[in-house]
């Protein structure tokens, strides 16, 4: 099954990142129809019969969040995260980076939508390079008056500023996002209050994703009943899917919701290499319960996937075939939230952190099928206890691992257990976890 | 497991007795301080962009760190003084992120990513080759990153860098390469020796979309031209 | 003052349990007697954050748990707080909080009295799973010379950092790292040292910060806590004493939300050393040599009643009322001597009429002010507590602060607009900011006003701050803070009468606005209202005019006074023209000292009797607002230390003045009799948590106060101004100022010595470079012949041509410059 190429569309066309190049293709044009032709109620219910779901991993109807911003005369805000960090994600990079004026463009109208007259694209500080041509795309912006205090001699203001941020993935949770704009350490915030009501400096926000916002010019300009002729009844519109681990033609595949997951891993991105067989799947990122060779067949869609008990999140799938250790993978997905909770809330904290010592031992052969108990048990302690999602990113998959694949974790222990513990020496984490302040 | 170290009575007393009020840390005045031009005006900049001030606390935490090479203790109370925040403020936010440096490290920035795609697809091997070839510690580097012993580098198992379609995949100095093998680490150590670019072929920037740059593509999209004014 | 909340009624584990609306359901729940475990909430520090998830409950209708610190509530809704769900939760946070936990309760000082302990106890598993190594820190660290932190013990509820951050606002103590690896910390290793920083061993739900004086002292189980009011400064902070064998062990707070919001200073806190020093005078002495009881009283009562009106008493801020009711009444009454005054004497009208209760702010009127005045004083060197409640009011979002001060104040960078007036002139910045604000009113009522710079005088750049200051000032919404260092020197009366002027220009006599007024002394309001003041009585009551402080130290040079009583009272170190006191002192005939230690003026005494400390004393004590507190004793007295008020009761009965008291009690209610805004006022009444007068229907009795008729309008030309000099390259205004840690207390305490500062001159940068002066220069700021030793420190916020130097430190103390406004700044 091909592609269906709209955020995608001309996606390596020499210039596409330029203005110039943009406005060749039509860019810029629904800006000027958001500004000259449409009452920004009528820019939300638009977006809202689109049916867009954010793209960023929750799914939630875009303009409905939108409406949720209360009316009247306050500081507003747009946020767009660009924290894509969600191990398996790298749609939104190539979507900036490729194309930063169909962010840009989005960014601008979903901020007349909403009234804010700040926008701000908050982007990982790792995607440096990325910022350098969205930094530029925004000058061009600038210049060409898409932006600014009187944006198309409109009177309307609209300021974006591409922030930077400095390596921590819960940055891209979006109250986190918040703390971090606001130049504090970006812990996830209690809610309620809810962005919409109370966000960025105590006033109503939008946040959105990326893909969410790029997807905002083609619905201006082609209408709520175009979008919804995508996809499924539920996912409308396309979706770029991310796809990498043991597949052959890694990369981003803009595809309609609803296709069967084997066409995306084995169609598009080409399986695993020959003769190997798909062992374990993360349908949406690596926050994603694991699913098996036997679900290759479910539709790519958001509901299909929760029935299946995981979910499609950001829309990112991470494949390991069967020459992949579970317990290794459950432990490199471990560390990975181990390392990013932000230490805010207790079960998180503790949990990632005593998980991941867990793991190790396993995988060092130290474990004994007890432990495995007490693994499964801990994330049960964590799911549903936290302050944000970050906790049941880690405790979902590995919760998953542990009971699909109890057999190969016995076997593991089993077998270090009867070689000896030879594998001692050199797992990364055979130190206990320090930081500069503990004793040296 | 490692016993708890006790800080001795006379340790302690020797602690306490260095102790004096004006040691405290509470907001530095500005003009106690040598805050180099540069450094200043882009703090300053970095201020007058956002609605709060506030905001531009990574902001200037990058440019401490691009100007001293990392965010010396010196640089965060230069950059505290400016924004009229306390170092310790500042401290608790460079702390929280993983590219800002509290302590030295090497010139060039060589971040391996460790996570799942790329570790499938021979990520610590890939480590292990620019640790060898940089000169770096193996396990330092997969903890909390390690530099070289002549400073010029500084390696770090990173997790996802959000580039699982380049697995296994480095950044070197803020710019992306990938897919990478073992070989590819010394040529990019010996290329930043000599002070060239590093691993030019294997740049992200110049990789298609998986899917072709000429897409077999289906295109339902009517144009969008149709609606431009 | 606000409206009673509207109530709500709610299901907890099915019991019906009516709260406030808006309630959080953790506070709701205790309603119907059902304890959620927290252990980050602390509505002291703000906003629930819901860090520690220990207080989920299930509530009907949501799917997912809540928590109880964060969750408002409705009417109607049913929660349950031990269901299996919940339980597995609760059991769950408790198993991860204690997965770092080392678990040392046999040898952690909070063992005991550990919330950690008793969740443990009460919600958790009981075991744990957790086999693989806790983290390791280095421990216990020294965070300051005051507070340890043991970072393994730590749960990282985030309560410490929160109050450095939140209330304090000092921002020095801080999260570092991230996840797993998170610390509390600071910049890089330096020692948290502010002003109110030991509240965070209180706050702190484990051990993890414990106080260096009370590490190893006590279990819970060896202790009595005893409520009393600590009287070292005018903040009255109520306090709990822990006694363990009749020795004060620790000062904790005894949460009063209309005085201290439930914080204390560090002077407050750790100041109690003293109570047991080994320096204390515990017996009386008569020449210098120990003396008992009969023999001292009888030596006193012999050279008093030779002194007879030619006798003086100066009461210090320490002393209740009931001592202050005493020694006025031993004067007035047995000795016939009008010359009896506090270290916060004010002019008798002006006292009066800055007493009328429908002027005075109560504290928590600051919390809902819309504009804020501070004036003449810095909070954080003088009240330190209300520093931070004008700040829990501007976080808020509630109230515009404006600071005007002849010197920069720790509030400055939160305020609106400050004025910086020259030191001696504030007298002629009130006069303008009042002609401002009655232009203002008039204009507001349709009349053309007068502009504030028509202000007849030299009115320099005062019109100019006044304008800026009172336009951010809200009618009938606004409180003044102010120091009652206003009413000092030449120009002092005028200054408070304009100070009357701007809060009638305001309409500051309606509820909810108002003035308060910070004393020097601890006490300094009690005082003067049970009389301790020249020319006015108990209760302002008109009485014969007596000599003030400076008469009394002129009668005492001229031989025209014999004898003086110091009452917790050191002239020579706190009162300006130090070594004029010093003269005055010796060449008195006799000096009669009341004192805990001895110090430059005991030195003079020819009988010293020995003084109560504050936690061993009865009685009663007012607030700057009004509010009568409740001193109870919590330990015994050392050696032969007696009351003090029954030592005065005694010598009046030597001196044939019966007064009939006999106890505390007694002497309240004598007082009640005789203050008639203190009118029927009981021990029992004022209670735990004090009452203000003015919130009495005594209060009304005294209505007169405000309608005593002002005194002609204060001439704004006539003030002395002759000594303003020019400025030249060498002549710089001085002004003097109470530090924080710049008194006898921090003397007194082994603990606090380190914050005693060493002499420092304040000067503008622009001052600094003309008189080619670098901070840390060792200079001599000289003043008529005489000099102190200072090293400067350059301060941007200076008014340029003023110089600051300390009051009352231990050694260069500028109280022993002459009263001079001039000075020189002179490199050695």
């Amino acid at each position: 099954m091909p592609e269906t190429r709209v955020l995608f569309r001309d996606i390596d066309a020499p210039g596409l990142a330029t203005i110039q190049g943009y406005r060749d293709r039509g860019g810029y044009g629904a800006l000027k129809r958001a500004l000259h032709e449409l009452e920004p109620d009528e820019l939300l219910s638009s977006l809202e019969d689109s049916g867009l779901r954010g793209r960023g991993g929750a799914g939630f109807s875009m303009g409905k969040k939108g409406s949720f911003l209360p009316r009247g005369e306050m500081e507003k805000y747009l946020c767009c995260n660009a924290d894509e960090s969600e191990p398996g994600a790298f749609k939104d990079r190539e979507l900036m980076q490729k194309n930063p004026h169909q962010l840009i463009e989005g960014c601008a109208i979903a901020s007349l939508a909403v009234g804010a007259t700040y926008a701000f694209v908050f982007i990982r500080g790792e995607y440096w390079e990325i910022a350098d041509i969205l930094d530029r795309a925004v000058g061009e912006a600038y210049d060409a008056g898409y932006l600014g205090a009187d944006i198309l001699d409109t009177g309307v203001r609209v300021e974006l500023i591409v922030h930077r941020g400095a390596g921590a993935y819960i940055c891209g949770e979006e109250t986190a996002l918040l703390d971090a704009l606001e130049g504090k350490r970006g812990n996830p915030r209690l809610k309620p209050p809810f962005p919409a009501i109370q966000g960025l400096y105590g006033g109503p926000t939008l946040i959105n994703n990326v893909e969410t916002l790029s997807n905002v010019p083609h619905i201006v300009n082609n209408g709520a009943d175009w979008f919804k002729g995508f996809g499924s009844e539920q996912s409308t519109g396309t979706k770029v899917v991310s796809v990498s681990g043991c597949v052959q033609r890694p990369g981003n595949y803009e595809i309609e919701l609803g296709i069967p997951s084997r066409e995306i891993i084995y169609g598009l991105a080409g399986g695993p290499p020959k003769g190997r067989r798909v062992k374990a799947w993360f349908p949406g990122g690596s926050s994603a319960p694991v699913l098996t060779e036997a679900d290759l067949d479910l539709p790519y869609t958001f509901e299909d996937l929760a029935k299946a008990g995981s979910m499609l999140g950001s829309g990112s799938i991470i494949v390991a075939d069967d020459t992949i250790s579970i317990p290794e993978l459950a432990l490199r997905t471990a560390r990975f939230y181990h390392h990013e909770s932000c230490g805010k809330c207790t079960p998180c904290r503790e949990g990632t952190n005593w998980t991941t010592k867990m793991l190790d031992r396993v995988v060092r052969g130290e474990a004994t099928p007890m432990d495995l108990e007490i693994i499964a048990g801990v994330q049960e302690k964590i799911i549903g206890h936290c302050l944000c999602v970050l906790g049941d990113s880690m405790a979902m998959p590995v919760g998953s691992m542990v009971a699909k694949f109890r057999d190969e974790f016995e076997a593991t222990i089993e077998a270090a257990r009867e070689a000896g513990h030879g594998a001692l020496d050199h797992s990364p984490l055979d130190r206990p976890l320090t930081t500069g302040a503990q004793a040296a | 497991m490692r016993p708890t170290d006790e800080l001795t009575a006379a340790e302690r007393r020797e602690l306490i007795a260095s102790m004096r009020p004006e040691d405290a840390e509470g907001v530095p005045a500005l003009g106690e301080l040598d805050v180099p031009a540069a450094l200043r005006e882009q703090i300053e900049t970095a201020m007058a962009r956002y609605p709060q001030l506030r905001s531009a606390a990574i902001p200037a935490l990058w440019a401490v760190q691009r100007h001293y090479g990392w965010c010396t203790p010196q640089g965060v109370r230069e950059a505290a003084a400016v924004m009229g925040v306390t170092p310790a403020y500042l401290e608790a936010v460079a702390t929280f992120y993983d590219l800002i440096a509290t302590s030295p490290i090497g010139r060039h920035r060589i971040l391996v990513c460790h996570n799942i795609s790329c570790w499938m697809n021979g990520a610590d091997e890939l480590l292990g080759a620019f640790c060898d070839a940089a000169g770096a510690d193996r396990d330092d580097a997969d903890q909390h990153g390690a530099s070289s012993a002549d400073g010029e580098f500084f390696v770090k198992g990173f997790e996802c860098l959000g580039a699982c379609d380049i697995a296994p995949m480095a950044s070197i100095d803020q710019r992306y390469y990938g897919p990478l093998e073992a070989a590819d680490a010394v040529a990019a150590i010996e290329a930043l020796r000599d002070g060239e670019e590093p691993l030019s072929d294997k740049a992200l920037a110049l990789r298609p979309a998986a899917g072709g740059p000429d897409p077999s593509a289906t295109e339902r999209a009517p144009d969008a031209e149709g609606h431009d004014a | 003052m606000s409206a009673e909340r509207s109530k709500v009624t709610l299901v907890v584990d099915g019991v019906e349990v009516t709260a406030d609306d808006g309630a959080m359901l953790v506070d709701a729940a205790k309603e119907g007697d059902v304890e959620i475990p927290v252990f980050c909430y602390e509505p002291k520090l703000g906003g629930p954050v819901g860090a520690c998830r220990m207080c989920l409950v299930e509530i009907e209708g949501i799917p997912k748990l809540q928590t109880a610190c964060s969750t408002p509530v409705r009417d109607g809704m049913v929660v349950y707080t031990r269901t299996d769900r919940v339980i597995e939760s609760q059991s769950a946070v408790v198993e991860f909080l204690l997965v770092n936990h080392p678990l040392d309760c046999p040898v952690c000082d909070k063992g005991g009295e550990c919330p950690l302990q008793d969740i443990a106890m009460g919600w958790g598993p009981g075991r744990s799973r957790m086999t693989e190594p806790k983290r390791h820190f280095r421990k216990p660290m020294p965070l300051s010379p005051l507070v340890r932190i043991d970072r393994e013990r730590c749960i990282l509820c985030y309560r410490c950092v929160r109050f450095s951050q939140d209330v304090a606002e000092d921002e020095q103590l801080q999260l570092l790292e991230r996840g797993a690896s998170s610390h509390v910390g600071t910049f890089d290793d330096h020692p948290y040292i502010a002003p109110f920083h030991g509240n965070i061993i209180e706050l702190c739900p484990v051990g993890a910060l414990t106080a260096e004086a009370y590490r190893f002292r006590a279990r819970p189980w060896d202790i009595e806590d005893s409520g009393s009011v600590c009287t070292l400064c005018p903040s009255q902070c109520n306090v709990m004493f822990t006694v363990r064998d009749e020795h004060v062990q620790r000062v904790l707070a005894r949460d009063n939300d209309d005085v201290d919001a439930g914080w204390l200073c560090d002077k407050g806190r750790f100041g109690f050393q003293m109570i047991t020093s080994e320096e204390r005078i515990v017996e009386p002495r008569v020449g210098g040599s120990r003396a008992g009881w009969e023999a001292a009283l009888d030596a006193v009562a012999e050279r008093l009643r030779s002194a007879g009106e030619r006798t003086a008493a100066i009461v210090g801020g320490q002393t209740s009322n009931e001592e202050g009711y005493l020694i006025q009444r031993l004067l007035r009454g047995a000795l016939g001597s009008a010359n009896i005054t506090s270290v916060d004497e004010l002019e008798a009208g002006l006292a009066r009429r800055l007493a009328a209760p429908e002027l005075g702010a109560a504290v928590p009127d600051l919390d809902a002010a819309e504009s804020i005045l501070v004036v003449g004083t810095d909070p954080l060197n003088s009240i330190p507590i209300l520093d931070l409640r004008i700040r829990r009011a501007i976080r808020q979002g509630r109230a515009r602060l404006v600071v005007a001060s002849e010197r920069p104040t720790a509030l400055d960078g939160g305020a609106e607009e400050t004025a910086r007036y020259a030191p001696g002139d504030a007298a002629g910045f009130l006069a303008a900011l009042a002609a401002e604000l009655g232009n203002r009113r008039q204009a507001g009522a349709g009349t053309p006003g007068r502009a504030a710079d028509e202000v007849p005088g030299d009115g320099s750049d005062w019109a100019e701050g006044a304008r800026r200051i009172a336009g951010e000032l809200r009618p009938g919404k606004t409180v003044i803070v102010y120091g009652e260092r206003l009413g000092r020197g030449p120009g002092g009366d005028s200054a408070l009468a304009s100070l009357l002027e701007c809060a009638r220009a305001l309409d500051l006599a309606t509820a909810g606005a108002g003035v308060i007024g910070v004393p020097e002394g601890a006490n300094g309001r009690g005082l003067r209202e049970v009389g301790c003041l020249p020319g006015a009585g108990p209760g302002f009551a008109e009485a014969p005019a007596g000599r003030g402080l400076d008469r009394i130290k002129q009668g005492l040079l001229d031989g025209e006074l014999d004898a003086v009583v110091l009452v917790h009272a050191d002239p020579i170190r706190n009162l300006p023209d130090g070594p004029g006191w010093a003269e005055a002192l010796r060449r008195a005939r006799t000096v009669i000292a009341v004192s805990a230690f001895d110090d430059a003026s005991t030195e003079t005494a020819d009988i010293v009797f020995p003084a109560e400390s504050y936690a061993e004393k009865e009685g009663t004590v007012t607030h700057p607002d009004g509010r009568l507190q409740r001193l109870r004793p919590a330990v015994p007295h050392p050696g032969n230390v007696h009351p003090i008020w029954q030592v005065l009761a005694e010598l009046g009965a030597r001196l044939g003045h019966e007064t009939g008291i006999g106890s505390v009690p007694e002497a309240v209610a004598t007082i009640a009799a005789e203050v008639p805004f203190y009118a029927g006022i009981t021990p029992e009444e004022i209670g735990g948590r004090g009452v203000r007068w003015q919130e009495r229907p005594a209060a009304s009795a005294v209505a007169e106060l405000a309608a005593v008729p002002p005194e002609q309008r204060t001439s704004r030309t006539n003030l002395d101004r002759d000594d303003s000099g020019t400025l030249t390259a060498d002549r710089l205004r001085l002004g003097t100022y109470p530090a924080l840690w710049a008194d006898e207390i921090t003397d007194r305490n082994v603990a606090l010595r380190f914050l005693a500062p060493a002499q420092t001159v304040e000067l503008a940068p622009s001052d600094g470079e003309r008189l080619g002066l670098a901070s840390g220069d060792e200079v001599e700021v000289r003043s008529n012949g005489t000099g102190v030793r200072a090293r400067v420190a350059l301060n941007e916020r200076m008014r340029p041509g003023a110089v600051f130097l300390i009051e009352a430190t231990a050694a260069e103390n500028a109280n022993a410059l002459p009263a001079e406004l001039n000075v020189e700044v002179i490199k050695p």
